[in-house]
């Protein structure tokens, strides 16, 4: 279960503090597939990089009792000056994976081809995007924290995305946080809005949709 | 009871698993400063030799010696590499953390293990020039170390100042970018006053006692000390190294925990 208790972040900026998150408590339960449905700028990706622990709250309180992946995107986790391979072992390393079997589940589910032993800075964001997310299901988290554009990438790679979490339904939590409703109904089971710097779950996919679109 | 061994079971497991991630960014760190097609730790050999075989003719020419007969390459190329070590760890602190901040995304990797594994490799391949030229002079002008424990010492409390320094400059990185335009422009104003190239006994006696305020200036001494043994005075005071080490290094641990707060990734 992931809690979030209170949670408030707020920014510095030139135009003084700009409030991006105010007050939100919620629940995450295992096996739970959420979408998160929010406007450009709502705040969708600082929610993500809070409940990663990427960065840490202004106050209030992320309590984790599950395995958590960092924000799975374009933009960060691994080290651009080195090779895939390079990445998925410092990967294995730091995880405590076996290094051997890592880097081939890695190379087997990125398809990068012989890109896998290039530097990553080498490659195009779809590919990073496919390395990114390889190297997380190494890992094998219990819950999976995923920005949108994993879901809307390549659509035959989203298939496959969309397959491994499927196959981990029973024990595996997803977040997704998207602006679109349309993959948040392809990936989710329930869903939550975030307006104003305030989160609102559903049970129901459809009602939460229609709430999104009227907002 | 069961309680308190609950505990040490965590702070170990916990220990291991931060051990783990140390040696992991330091292998990657040794993958991309000194890996496959860069030959960046030539330089860790070359510079030194360059400087000593430029000051020993210079010497040679003049038909001036140093004061107490020292071994003159020696004398400056063991004084140059514990330097290189410093402008190494300090000019590369303002960079440590915006170089590796997508490394912030795996929760258990801290700024900590990141600026530490950098300079411990850092560590290792400057210790290894070190050992490197100590054999040199030993086998081409039978000028070995009286007391190379005192030289490894000597390395290792350097390591710990300037790493603490580190630690502060990569604090200070997270709020403004002065460090990064200022650092180099220290470390090369600073030379003099480090102890690299002068011996504490050189001095008059008033200036002696300024020179010993300077943590380095004991440091230098000391890999002196362990170099050329009794054949100079030397003066230091591992105490008041271990104090500034503990100080600094404090120091930049608790602000390091407020900086990781108040990075934006």
């Amino acid at each position: 279960m992931i809690r979030l208790l209170d949670l408030h972040k707020s920014y510095k900026t030139h135009l003084g503090h700009r409030t991006v998150l105010s007050g939100l408590t919620t629940e995450f339960r295992r096996g739970e597939k959420i979408g998160i449905l929010g406007r450009n700028g709502a705040g969708k990706t600082t929610l993500l990089r809070l409940i990663a622990g990427v960065e840490g709250p202004s106050s209030g309180r992320v309590e984790r009792h599950m395995s958590v992946s960092w924000p799975l995107g374009f933009a960060g986790a691994m080290h651009y000056s080195i090779s895939g391979a390079d990445n998925a072992r410092f990967i294995a390393r730091i995880y405590g994976k076996p290094l051997d079997w890592t880097t081939g589940f890695v190379e087997d589910f990125s398809e990068l081809g012989e890109y896998f032993r290039l530097p990553v800075r080498t490659y195009s964001s779809g590919m990073i995007m496919r390395l990114g997310f390889a190297l997380s299901l190494a890992v094998d988290f219990d819950c999976y924290l995923v920005d949108e554009v994993i879901a809307v990438g390549d659509s035959r790679f989203g298939e496959r995305c969309r397959q491994a979490l499927a196959e981990r339904h029973a024990r595996s939590t997803l977040l997704l946080v998207s602006h679109q409703p349309e993959t948040v109904r392809a990936f989710c089971s329930s869903a939550a809005v975030l307006h104003d710097g305030r989160l609102t779950r559903y049970d129901d996919l459809d009602e939460a949709i229609a709430i999104y679109r009227a907002a | 009871m069961s309680g308190a061994a609950d505990h040490i079971g965590r702070i170990r497991t916990g220990l291991r698993a931060q051990l783990r991630v140390i040696g992991a960014l330091t292998l990657r760190e040794l993958g991309t400063r000194f890996g496959r097609d860069n030959l960046g730790y030539l330089w860790l050999f070359v510079e030194p030799a360059l400087l000593g075989g430029a000051i020993g003719a210079m010497h040679h020419l003049s038909g001036h010696g140093l004061p107490g007969g020292l071994h003159i390459a020696a004398f400056w190329v063991l004084g140059y590499i514990p330097y290189y070590l410093l402008r190494g760890v300090i000019n590369r602190a303002p960079s440590a953390i915006a170089a590796n901040q997508s490394l912030l995304y795996h929760r258990h990797i801290s700024l900590f293990d990141i600026i530490l594994a950098r300079n411990l490799l850092e560590g290792a391949a400057v210790g290894g020039a070190m050992a490197a030229f100590v054999l040199f002079f030993g086998i081409t002008a039978g000028e070995w170390p009286r007391a190379p424990e005192k030289m490894v010492i000597g390395m290792l409390l350097m390591l710990a100042f300037t790493h603490g320094v580190a630690l502060l400059i990569a604090v200070g990185s997270v709020y403004t970018d002065v460090f990064d335009r200022v650092v180099h422009l220290f470390t090369y104003l600073a030379l003099p006053a480090t102890g690299a190239f002068f011996m504490v006994f050189w001095l008059p006696t008033e200036l002696q006692k300024t020179a010993l305020w300077v943590p380095t200036v004991h440091v230098f001494e000391l890999i002196r000390d362990g170099q050329f043994g009794t054949q100079v005075p030397t003066h230091y005071d591992i105490g008041y190294v271990l104090a500034w080490i503990a100080g600094l290094n404090l120091l930049g641990m608790a602000s390091l925990g407020r900086a990781r707060r108040d990075l934006v990734i």
